[in-house]
């Protein structure tokens, strides 16, 4: 994926039509009319960067043109399409942007309707994340979902036959007690539908939310670690087999022209800006995020100031340190030579034993210059960025 | 001469000893408490807390008797803990009587009785006094019973007092004036003048406390300690009357104080007799053994930057504790420490703690080993009390370890249980008698080395509170002995590794094992945790490896978060030691080392 070297956009959407139990993104509910007023405040934020101005100072605002913009959220789909169009047109007006600029938009099945996949198209959008999150009854109730078993069959048909570049499922797994078979069923279901790509995250209960409280007062139990490798192992290995690539810990795709190349930029250090409440921006050695809350972010706005909250400077050290990290959790993984002429760390000789340990036990390999790890290790990826050290 | 006397109040733990020391000094002296307490006491707060004397404070005291005679009593403090028994007998050499320091409640202990032997040992004269009469369950009758048939003394002579409340305190004193002998002893005689405690002064050096048996102690004289065989030029002498109160002489018959330009106090050792240099006396006092360190642990810094400090402190500590020895000692896994010799576990716990609390260290303690005596095949003998140094078993022909004589007193109900746990130590010749109806005092010769592996915890909890243990060390017998090794993924754990008898090193390694397997977190490889001896592994666990590791999102919001969490567990790694390329945090080794019990 070298179509898009420019930089990424990302607009936080932040409404729900109600909060899932498990989620602890900065979601928050609110009629069209408090969605209306939201977008005329991302539209102030948008004009403060009029020109391609980025806001931090001290961040190398990059020259290209934006080539993937990313409208999450929240549910970007519950925005009547007059707001995502306005919101459009003054991105447009503010900021550089590619003509054959990758838009992603996530869309939740109750708002899959033919209308709204004429609308989205007009915008432009080629990769749209569906969260239909499972195609059983059983679990979407456990995961406090608002559309039905028949709506995820239903929603993912109408995306696939929309035209679309990209349609991709989003599905969730782990659930307290699901069975091997339970969750290779939910796979099952999306594949005979034929998305071009998934993305199946395992659930976590997240302190501050609803299943977060549940299990900390002991009503609720993750699955035993070893429980959740086995899933994890078997969606990787599963997938694999049906011609997906799982090209990131949690993201598989059928080709690489499907994978996120929006998302690819997270993962590589391509500078990305990200406007509305809580979104992060990244260029250079800088990294800044807005006001998480919707109203300190709108008052903010509201006074022509800036919606940042704070930033951070990387050191070289923390970039390199990044770089792995995040390098460990894709299937490409980490090219060592341009690894080392960017931070001056020969990986593999610093860590020799550790190195050597990691391939014997089969969870990295390298792979024409490429530190990659195996199946196993995306499992442990946390625990294999441990083991490098990259401080000499 | 006829007006002093020398005495030490002799008792078991808790049964009153330094309140009754207390309330006599308040009495004679007219000190108001809290003053006394700061001037005597201020510098004795472990030894305070845990209710155990462990340097002796020396007092002279002036009572005018009922009698209107007045007199000198010399209150010789003895430590009040088996530990320290060299030192106990030092203080009773220096004596001509004891009072025999009874709990009205708890009546006679296994510390009651071994002391009283002691005392009888010295020919002392023993007053039994009978303390906390106050306390509703005390059971005078009981005790007096007790005295008549366990001790085999006069139940009738024995005063009755309430230390706490000061009541009985005068009938005390008549009753060391009336009943404990004067001493005896030619001024005129060579000096022989037992050295029987001594402080470090910043200023003055050694303070040494002295009983001078024969002949006259003069500042500006030549004296010789004749077993260390050095000689000093005194220069001052003195009573101690809670300061020290230079006098012009300390003639046979007197306690008090010498001070003779000595350095450290491993210049002098307790116990020995300093005579005069012109005019020596034939032969020391008898009776003069050299205090040994029986227990050893090697002491690491917890962070190794505070290896110099911990140096500092011992050498610090070493200024006022002769029994303490230290040398330098390095552990793979842990770094540079001491190799520490100490009496006894009481004494090792002291030290520790003063280290922790005074010094501000964090310390990590080996498992306390007893010295091993080895006969190698060549015929020669070494001793060994480091596992580190142990010589390959198969150039060794025997070994033997020390043994002592444990005196376990309890409630005849308790005699099952106790024996089985004297059973279990390896305990032989383990025999009991009755000392009164329903009380029986068990004698039991144990391995050392057992009892440093929580023993006294054990017959606390076997006899609910009820049994006293005291005790001596008799010899050296063969055993069967092992070097233990734990090893991590194969590797050695040096700092782990224990000398312990065959039948006891399956159980102890496993007990290791498991310890480590709790503590030592996850890591990407399985670890194998075995306990072997030699080739031969005999216990073993494994520490399965992560197999789900890693969060399900990582996009914008997401990098920050991740790279700090992971920063920061990486730098606790950092802090852990290395083994066999398995990363070992320090709470491993404590909750290992902590855990000295085998279930
Ligand atoms: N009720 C009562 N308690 C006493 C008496 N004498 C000492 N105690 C208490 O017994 C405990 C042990 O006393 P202490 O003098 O420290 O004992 P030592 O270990 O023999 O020096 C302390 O809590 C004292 O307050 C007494 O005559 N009556
Ligand atoms: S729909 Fe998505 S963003 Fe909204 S609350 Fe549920 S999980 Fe969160």
């Amino acid at each position: 994926m070298t179509a898009n070297p420019g930089p990424g956009l990302y607009l936080h959407l932040p409404f729900c039509s109600s909060i899932c139990p498990y989620c602890d993104f900065y979601v928050l509910t609110g009629d069209p009319a408090r969605q209306r007023r939201f977008v005329d405040t991302l539209i102030a934020e948008i004009s403060l960067c009029t020109g391609g101005r980025w806001p931090v100072v001290g961040a190398e605002s990059p020259v290209e043109p934006f080539d993937t913009l990313y409208l999450g959220g929240g549910t970007p789909s519950i925005l009547a399409a007059e707001e995502l169009t306005r919101t459009l047109e003054a991105l447009h007006r503010a900021l550089p942007i590619d003509d054959d600029c990758w838009i992603s938009l996530e869309a939740n099945p109750e708002d899959v309707i033919p209308a709204n996949l004429d609308a989205w198209r007009q915008l432009g959008v080629c990769f749209l994340s569906l969260g239909v999150q499972s195609f059983q009854q059983q679990n979407l109730d456990f995961l406090g979902r608002r559309h039905t078993a028949e709506q995820s069959h239903r929603s993912l048909e109408l995306a696939l036959g929309a035209g679309f570049h990209t349609v991709s499922a989003d599905l969730i797994y782990g659930l307290p007690d699901q069975s091997r078979e339970d969750w290779q069923h939910d796979l099952e279901l999306a594949l005979a539908l034929g998305p071009q790509h998934l993305s199946c995250y395992q659930l976590t209960f997240h302190h501050g939310t609803p299943f977060g409280f549940r299990k900390e007062r002991g009503e609720l139990a993750e699955l035993p670690e070893e429980a959740q490798a086995e899933l994890f192992l078997l969606t990787h290995r599963f997938l694999a087999e049906k011609a997906f690539e799982g090209y990131e810990v949690s993201n598989f795709a059928t080709g690489p022209e499907h994978r996120s190349c929006h998302n690819q930029k997270y993962w590589d250090h391509t500078p990305y800006l990200g406007l509305g409440p809580s979104a992060h921006s990244f260029a250079g050695h800088h990294r800044w995020w807005n006001r998480r809350k919707i109203k300190p972010w709108e008052t903010r706005l509201e006074d022509g100031e800036s919606p940042v909250e704070s930033s951070e400077h990387l050191s070289p050290t923390d970039l390199a340190f990044e770089r792995l990290i995040l390098a460990l959790r894709t299937a490409d993984g980490l090219d060592l030579e341009s690894f080392r002429s960017v931070y001056g760390v020969d990986l593999l000789s610093a860590n020799l034993e550790v190195a050597d340990r990691l391939q014997v036990d089969g969870l990295i390999r390298v792979d024409s210059g490429c530190l990659v790890p195996t199946t196993r290790g995306l499992a442990i990826a946390d625990t294999l960025a441990r083991s490098f050290d990259i401080t000499e | 001469m006829n007006t002093i006397r020398n005495f030490c109040i002799i008792a078991h733990i808790d049964h009153g000893k330094s309140t009754l020391a207390d309330r006599l000094i308040q009495r004679c002296g007219g000190v108001e408490e809290r003053e006394f307490r700061d001037q005597i006491l201020d510098s004795m707060d472990i030894e305070r807390e845990r209710g155990i004397t462990i340097k002796s404070n020396t007092v002279t005291l002036n009572y005018k008797a009922q009698d209107g005679q007045e007199y000198q009593l010399n209150l010789i403090d003895t430590p009040g803990h088996v530990d320290f028994s060299h030192e106990v007998r030092r203080s009773l050499m220096s004596c001509e009587g004891a009072l025999l320091l009874i709990d009205a409640a708890q009546g006679v202990e296994a510390q009651t009785l071994a002391n009283l032997y002691l005392a009888l040992e010295y020919d002392l004269e023993v007053v039994p006094v009978i303390n906390k009469i106050d306390l509703p369950s005390a059971d005078v009758e009981k005790v007096r019973e007790e005295i008549d048939e366990d001790l085999g003394l006069d139940p009738y002579e024995a005063v009755l007092c309430s230390a706490k409340l000061g009541t009985g305190i005068d009938e005390v004193l008549e009753a060391i004036v009336h009943q404990l002998p004067p001493p005896a002893g030619d001024p005129e005689a060579p000096l022989q003048a037992l050295i029987f405690d001594a402080q470090y002064d910043a200023y003055r050096g050694v303070v040494m406390l002295c009983r001078v048996k024969e002949g006259t102690l003069r500042p500006g004289e030549t004296i010789r300690l004749m077993h260390t065989e050095k000689e000093y030029e005194v220069e001052e002498v003195g009573l101690l009357q809670l300061k020290q109160v230079k006098a012009h002489q300390l003639a046979a018959g007197a306690v008090g104080y010498v001070i003779a330009g000595i350095k450290t106090v491993r210049d002098i050792a307790i116990g020995d007799t300093i005579t005069a240099a012109e005019r020596p006396a034939p032969e020391p006092l008898p009776g003069y053994k050299e205090a040994k360190p029986v227990v050893f642990s090697s002491i690491y810094p917890m962070s190794t930057d505070d290896y110099e400090d911990l140096a500092k402190a011992l050498d610090k500590l070493a200024l006022n504790d002769a029994a303490l020895t230290y040398e330098k000692d390095s552990s793979t896994a842990l770094g540079f420490g001491f190799r520490c010799g100490f009496l006894g576990l009481l004494h090792l716990d002291v030290v520790q703690e003063r280290l922790k609390r005074e010094y501000g260290l964090s310390l990590l303690l080996s498992a306390p080993s007893v010295r091993y005596e080895l006969t190698l095949e060549d015929g020669s003998e070494i001793t060994v009390d480091n596992p580190t140094l142990f010589p390959d078993p198969n150039h060794i022909d025997g070994a033997a370890e020390p043994f002592i004589k444990a005196a376990i007193m309890m409630p005849e109900r308790y005699i099952g249980v106790v024996m089985e746990l004297c059973r279990e130590r390896r305990g032989v010749n383990t025999t009991y008698n009755y000392l009164a109806v329903g009380r029986v005092e068990l004698t039991s010769e144990l391995p050392l080395a057992e009892v440093l592996f929580d023993f006294y915890d054990k017959l606390k909890t076997v006899t609910q509170g009820y049994g006293s243990f005291d005790y001596e060390l008799l010899d050296y017998r063969p055993t069967d002995l092992v070097k233990v090794d734990i090893l991590v993924n194969s590797e050695p754990v040096d700092a782990l590794a224990q000398l312990v008898h065959r039948d006891k090193a399956r159980p102890r390694a496993l007990r290791y094992c498991e310890k480590l397997a709790e503590t030592i977190p996850r890591q990407q490889f399985k670890i194998a945790i075995q306990g072997a001896i030699g080739g031969k592994i005999i216990a073993r666990t494994t520490i399965n490896a992560y197999r789900k590791d890693v969060t399900a999102k990582c996009y914008g919001g997401d990098i920050t978060r991740k790279r700090k969490l992971l920063e920061k567990q990486k730098a606790g790694k950092k802090k852990m030691k290395v083994v066999g390329a398995v990363e070992i945090p320090q709470s491993a080794f404590v909750a290992v080392l902590k855990a000295d019990t085998d279930n």
